[in-house]
């Protein structure tokens, strides 16, 4: 049975386009984790990382977050990686600009990573 | 297991009517070759160039780097459970085609980077501007998902690679490296006053252009495992990394990783070298967790006094890097951790993503934000768009003169976590 205990955070169009349980989010990467870091702090939990793996996945102008479904009660590590992760991400972006020339890969492979997420989270049965 | 790396030294290379090494100068049949590789019926065109240290050539967007080899005694040629039929890895001898490499390149994606300059000011961030340089360019056919185009480039990368290395078969080599060491039991018994030290190596795992393989099984479907290191040495690991050029550790990397033969180096004499352990750095949080736990409880349970953590990547990874080295440093095991560092123009930024007063020693592989200056190239190989790409991405970074800026994070290998780049380490 597919699990159904998950919400994205995504501001990706491919996203919203195939998925359900979206909360869509209109502006770019850093808003996405700022709607991130908003739930986080009232009680939702991240399923994913906010962050990609590499360099380049920085300067993506879409990403797509993983979270809970549910509120639960408030949990400081949680809050803690958001929070380093939007950091992280000025300090990245400081002087660069979202690479929006190949925004149509970008999203492509946002999409990709999540649903390598998504499988991820399949395979952990809670 | 006992490897014995035998070492062709390669001193120029050109293209002929076929595929030999004679006097270290390799001679490669393009025909022959481009037609091995277009047996793939995935693959539309294949353009092959080859580029040597010092020459004005810029290659843009590189995927993978493969050292040619060939195995001439023991099980597994190739890159088994990949290209070739499974086989257990780590024992006999190969000829390497030393000074050699190919280099594939693949638009898989526009926004591609990873520039191997040959000469010049990009030149000197790049351990592969001092390889002579066999590039293959991939066109796939078209419609291909990309999945499948990812996986067609690097298979043919890998297959390039052995072609090539079947040109070393019968040739005595300059020099021969080998690498033994027996069971823990045995090696604990020879050095039982040395420190036991294990490496952990981290893999990014997380999806497409965000990929490792061990022996073909993707390291997403892993939980953390053990390897002699000479299956690593021998073709076991292999990247499917498209997107970190600086820090992604390139199948070359792997074939020759730094951190195994310094430890390999110290075996015996200052440590008691216990193997690689291969961690997948996964998305989930709890996926994570999992794979810390387990990496901690197997360093534990193998008896490490000391662990040396190498991270791919940067962002999410840094938080595994972190919990590994808490989970440890609480069991009483030593850790030394090496990374790249994101830490801004001037490199006064905190370096990683995350952070744990654990973390006490931390070996730093460069700033991966420091900014060069590219000079225009004579011969571009490859996709000409991608040098937009290169270019940072801010205002003034594309100059009149046809210069560029760009950060080191476009260069392939030039912050490598390995340790297999040129930088070089101030003790702080």
């Amino acid at each position: 049975m597919k699990r159904k205990d998950y919400q994205i955070i995504t501001n990706n169009p491919l996203v919203k386009e195939n998925y359900d349980r979206v909360i869509f989010v209109d502006g770019g990467f850093q808003d996405v984790l700022i709607k991130t870091r908003d739930l986080v702090h009232s009680g939702y939990k991240l399923i994913s990382h906010p962050l990609g793996a590499s360099i380049r996945m920085f300067f993506s102008p879409y990403r797509s977050i993983l979270i809970t479904d549910k509120a639960d009660k408030l949990d400081m590590e949680h809050v803690e990686i958001i929070e380093n992760s939007i950091v992280s991400y000025k300090k990245q972006m400081d002087h660069r600009k979202p690479d929006e020339a190949n925004s149509k890969d970008y999203a492509c492979i946002d999409g990709e990573l999540l649903k390598s997420a998504l499988e991820e989270h399949e395979r952990l049965s809670i | 297991m006992k490897l014995e790396l035998r070492r062709i030294h390669i001193k120029d290379i050109q293209f002929g009517n076929e595929t030999v090494v004679k006097d270290g100068i390799l001679t490669i049949n393009q025909e022959e070759l481009v037609n091995k590789l277009k047996e793939d019926k995935r693959i539309k065109e294949v353009k092959v160039d080859l580029a040597r240290p010092g020459e004005k050539v810029r290659i843009i967007p590189v995927k993978d780097v493969i050292e040619p080899r060939v195995k001439i005694e023991g099980e597994g040629n190739g890159f088994p459970g990949v290209t070739t039929k499974m086989a257990q890895v780590g024992s006999g001898k190969v000829n390497v085609l030393y000074g050699a490499a190919v280099v594939t390149v693949g638009d898989i994606v526009g926004f591609q980077e990873g520039v191997i300059d040959m000469w010049g000011e990009g030149a000197k961030w790049t351990p592969f501007s001092k390889t002579y340089n066999i590039v293959v360019d991939i066109k796939p056919v078209e419609g291909l998902a990309p999945h499948t185009h990812e996986e067609t480039v690097r298979l043919a990368g890998l297959k390039a690679a052995e072609y090539i290395g079947e040109a070393g078969r019968n040739i005595e080599p300059d020099e021969v490296l080998v690498y033994e060491m027996g069971s823990h039991a045995e090696e604990s018994k020879k050095y039982p006053d040395l420190p036991r030290v294990l490496y952990v190596e981290m893999l990014i795992s997380q999806g497409l252009l965000h990929d490792g393989y061990i022996y073909g099984v993707n390291s997403q479907l892993i939980l953390p495992t053990l390897l002699h290191p000479n299956e690593e040495l021998d073709g076991a690991v292999i990247s499917g990394n498209c997107v970190a050029a600086c820090d992604k550790i390139t199948t070359y990397q792997h074939q020759n990783n730094s951190v195994i033969l310094d430890l390999y180096e110290q075996h015996g004499k200052t440590i008691n070298f216990l193997g690689v352990i291969l961690t997948p750095e996964l998305t989930t949080l709890e996926g994570k967790f999992r794979t810390c736990d387990y990496t901690a409880k197997l360093c534990k349970t193998l008896g490490a006094d000391g662990v040396i953590i190498s991270e791919e990547g940067y962002g999410n990874p840094d938080s595994d890097l972190l919990m590994i080295c808490k989970r440890l440093e609480k069991e009483g095991i030593k850790t030394v951790l090496i990374t790249d560092e994101c830490s801004g123009w001037d490199g006064m930024s905190q370096p990683l993503a995350d952070t744990t007063e654990e973390a006490v020693a931390v070996v730093s592989t460069g700033n991966v934000s420091h900014v060069i200056k590219l000079e225009p190239a004579d011969k571009v190989i490859g996709d000409i768009n991608a040098i937009t790409t290169l270019a940072g991405g801010w205002e003034g970074c594309l100059k009149e003169d046809g210069s560029l800026q760009c950060e080191l994070n476009a260069v392939i290998g030039s912050t490598s976590e390995i340790g297999y780049h040129n930088c070089t380490v101030k003790l702080y």
